[in-house]
């Protein structure tokens, strides 16, 4: 085998978190302590030879390397300290900027050096549009109390889309929609070099129905009920943290559609409907109980992370922290703009509820390039597990 | 009580190989030695093999010269059952405190086995690493030296004691033998403290104590000797069954940085010893050796070529880093590295080769020793504080026994 080690991508995993690698010795003692390792295909062995060999193409084929869930076990038995699980990590970090698109941008993300622009375009992007809307005052406590932030992009008495929600779309909508293509164009490209890697030859294409039934949604169940993170036992402390977490984000995502219904299209007919929802409201409440477990959610992730990197030696890098950070963001501004409105405190809300706006677009921009592309990435590497075993599949 | 003694003697800690030889070495050149042993005999880890490199004699070989150059040699005098206390003093003019232990048993002893016969309680066989037992007043094994027997009074009722005394033809038992404390003058100091098997315990994922179907590369030199607990017969200890398959655990807390981080050099050369002691009874039965790399120090590669061409003998590279104990056996599991797969080989006996940890490394700090950061002792030949043998570092029988003639040099040259 002719080997052409890339340098480059040796030096991005000396900087990743991944500069351990070099002292494996290829004992193989990660592939057995794994928990998730299979008896056909273990890892983390092979991806730390091919890592240590800069063979990159072939990681970035490997759907084993988002199969792990870095419980850390590799790491604790590893007799050579060379942290296999931080490596995996790092080949995640180096496989999210590979697949990213536009690769302009998932660079610029995947590096704390570029952390002011990675801040300051979001937020540069909402100040313009607040300043264009208009909007741009801090009202008085009673039109708070009345409209809530509805208003904060300003107002018109077209009744077919509230001039707040026409802006907010102008900001999340394209975001978001990038973001999805993003994803869809890094998660096919990866598809196909994993079918190229393990040579598996289609014998008749799934339809899309199929995909989803017989490959998709087992992943997803897995990932709800926490299946894999399970099975590694030390993992228990992460669950706790990563359930509440998943689950809130599920049940926002469930708020803000049925806001978005409620207010924009039923609203059309009853105006009634607009302004702020009751406390009392079962949605409203479903809302605050789920920004209180992502903040519960993400503070037990952050204190775990502390820890392992305190006790076990594990690596701090920028990529674990970022996507702690900006969640805890999101959580912490949203609360907070949330009970500046409640208090009436108009100056603090809008300028939380800015933050809000901000570290929202950082979260939904930035899904496909830091970790949060996790979501996509793993889901649909445990989706190949399962074509590649299937009956679509010749053998 | 103080022993004088004229100005060049050297002090040589531990009777085990490298102990024997540079004692003998210091001694035969004129200088007064004084050996120390820990143990109530000599030999130490040599005498519990089977059978040694380079030539796979029986210890029984090697050591008889040596103690036959003992006692032809009337400037060394042997403490047994005797350890350092503290060391004081600088080059060329130590004062070393030890202490030994009570045998309660005296010279008058011929080992003619009375006492044996009468005792009740029974100890745990340290010499056999714990498979079996032996009576509480008992020969620690059948070619000791000094020849005597060694009480173990703590398990003994008053009665059994009475029996004992009253069963010994020689007067030889003496149940009011103290600790005794003494000081040495001496130029030079050679530590051959030796070695002890890492403990296998540590390893919670090899599950040692979870299956009699496990055992140490060290246990399994006494399940091969003829003067071992089977009498030379290779079988599981718990069941005694004859094992069908066997496994081999190479660097079982060697070259990992959780245990043992260095190589212990033996171990490979170990295992394919006891290949050879497993094929002298077991002509077709499997035996499978998990290993990260095979290293064969020293003129062994003719011999290791010679146990690979066996077909029945398989060689897999990959550690094994899980043991699942079974009814019958174990399963160890380990990836081979060679063909991505993982492997689940159920076998009847499983050998881990553990390696040596040195042994005075709890105590070095103590007596004011210069050790490395494994515990390994670091000579300082200007000082007259010179390690020998497996107290240098991990290392075979030729290597020490060398190590040990090289050090008894430097301790004449600093103790003159």
């Amino acid at each position: 085998m002719k080997v052409n080690p890339d340098l480059d991508f040796i030096r991005y995993m000396k900087s990743a978190g991944g500069d351990t690698l070099k002292k494996c010795y290829q004992c193989a003692t990660c592939s057995v302590v794994c928990p998730l390792s299979t008896d056909d295909k273990p890892f983390p062995r092979k991806e730390m030879i091919w890592a240590q060999w800069g063979l990159k193409d072939k990681l970035l084929a490997d759907p084993d390397i988002f199969l792990c869930h870095q419980c850390g076990d590799c790491s604790a038995y590893c007799p050579r300290g060379a942290k296999p699980g931080d490596v995996l990590g790092a080949i995640r970090a180096y496989a999210y900027t590979h697949y990213g698109f536009p690769s302009g941008l998932a660079k610029m993300v995947s590096s704390s050096k570029n952390l002011p622009l990675t801040i300051g375009l979001p937020a540069l992007i909402v100040l313009v549009m607040w300043f264009i809307s208009g909007g741009m005052r801090i009202p008085t406590a009673e039109a708070m109390s009345q409209y809530g932030f509805g208003h904060f992009f300003g107002h018109w008495d077209w009744r077919w889309l509230a001039k707040n929600v026409a802006f907010i779309d102008l900001i999340m909508v394209p975001a978001f929609g990038l973001a999805v293509y993003a994803a869809y164009r890094g998660v096919s490209t990866m598809w196909k070099a994993m079918m190229t890697q393990y040579n598996v030859s289609t014998v008749y294409r799934p339809s899309v129905n199929q995909f989803i039934e017989q490959f998709l949604w087992p992943s997803i169940k897995e990932i709800i009920v926490h299946t894999r993170f399970n099975k590694c036992g030390v993992n228990v402390n992460r669950v706790i943290g990563h359930l509440p977490l998943m689950l809130a984000f599920i049940a926002l995502l469930f708020v803000t559609a049925y806001s978005a219904f409620v207010q924009d299209v039923l609203g059309i007919f009853y105006p009634s409907l607009h302004g702020p929802m009751s406390m009392m409201n079962p949605v409203k409440m479903l809302a605050n109980v789920a920004a209180i477990a992502m903040i519960f959610g993400v503070g037990v992730l952050w204190s775990n992370r502390s820890a392992a990197e305190a006790e076990e030696g594990t690596s701090a890098t920028y990529y674990d922290w970022f996507l702690i950070y900006e969640i805890m963001a999101v959580a912490v501004t949203g609360l907070g703009a949330e009970l500046g409105r409640l208090v009436g405190v108009p100056v603090l809300a809008y300028f939380l509820y800015y933050l809000h706006l901000v570290s929202v677009l950082m979260l939904f921009l930035y899904m496909p390039y830091t970790k949060f592309a996790h979501l996509v990435y793993r889901t649909f590497a445990m989706a190949f597990e399962k074509y590649r075993e299937s009956e679509f599949v010749g053998k | 009580m103080t022993e004088q003694s004229a100005s060049g003697a050297v002090l040589v800690v531990g009777g085990g190989i490298s102990g024997l030889t540079a004692a003998l070495e210091a001694a035969e050149v004129g200088n007064d030695v004084f050996l120390i042993e820990k143990n109530p005999y000599l030999g130490g880890r040599v005498a519990q093999l089977n059978q040694y490199f380079p030539k796979l004699c029986p210890p029984s070989c090697g050591l008889e010269i040596n103690f036959k150059r003992l006692n032809d040699n009337r400037g060394i005098r042997v403490y047994t059952m005797t350890s350092v206390k503290s060391v004081s003093g600088s080059a060329g003019s130590y004062e070393v405190t030890c202490e030994t232990a009570p045998r309660y048993v005296n010279s008058n002893c011929t080992c003619c086995g009375d006492c044996e016969e009468v005792c009740a309680e029974e100890r745990d066989d340290d010499f056999n690493l714990g498979m079996g037992k032996t009576k509480a007043i008992y020969r620690p094994h059948e070619m000791s030296y000094p020849m005597k027997y060694v009480l173990d009074k703590d398990v003994c009722s008053a009665d059994t004691l009475d029996k004992i005394k009253a069963a010994c033809k020689y007067d030889a038992i003496d149940t009011d033998m103290e600790t005794k404390t003494f000081t040495l003058n001496v130029g030079a100091v050679v530590w051959a403290t030796g070695w002890n098997p890492y403990d296998p315990t540590k390893m919670d994922n090899l599950k040692y104590n979870e299956s009699d179907a496990i055992i140490t590369n060290m246990q399994m030199e006494r399940l091969a000797a003829s003067n071992g607990p089977t009498n030379g017969k290779i079988l599981r200890p718990g069941d005694d069954k004859e094992p069908e398959s066997f496994g081999f655990v190479q660097c079982a807390g060697s070259r990992d940085e959780n245990h043992l981080e260095y190589c212990s050099y033996i171990c490979c050369m170990a295992t394919m010893k006891q290949i050879t002691y497993i094929r002298e009874r077991y002509p077709e039965a499997p035996i499978y050796v998990f290993y990260i790399d095979i290293r064969t120090p020293g003129k062994y590669e003719k011999f290791r070529e010679k146990l690979m061409a066996d077909p029945n003998t398989h060689f897999i590279k990959g550690k094994v880093a899980d043991i699942i104990p079974e009814t019958e056996g174990v399963t160890v599991v380990a990836e081979n590295a060679v063909t991505g797969m993982k492997v689940q080989q159920k076998v009847d006996l499983c050998i881990l080769a553990t390696g040596m940890e040195p042994a005075i490394k709890s105590q070095a700090a103590g007596l004011g020793l210069d050790v490395d950061s494994n515990g390994f002792v670091v000579s300082d030949a200007d000082k007259g504080m010179i390690s020998a043998g497996c107290a240098k570092k991990a290392a075979d029988v030729v290597t020490s026994a060398q190590s040990a003639t090289a050090a008894a040099l430097k301790a004449i040259q600093a103790a003159k």
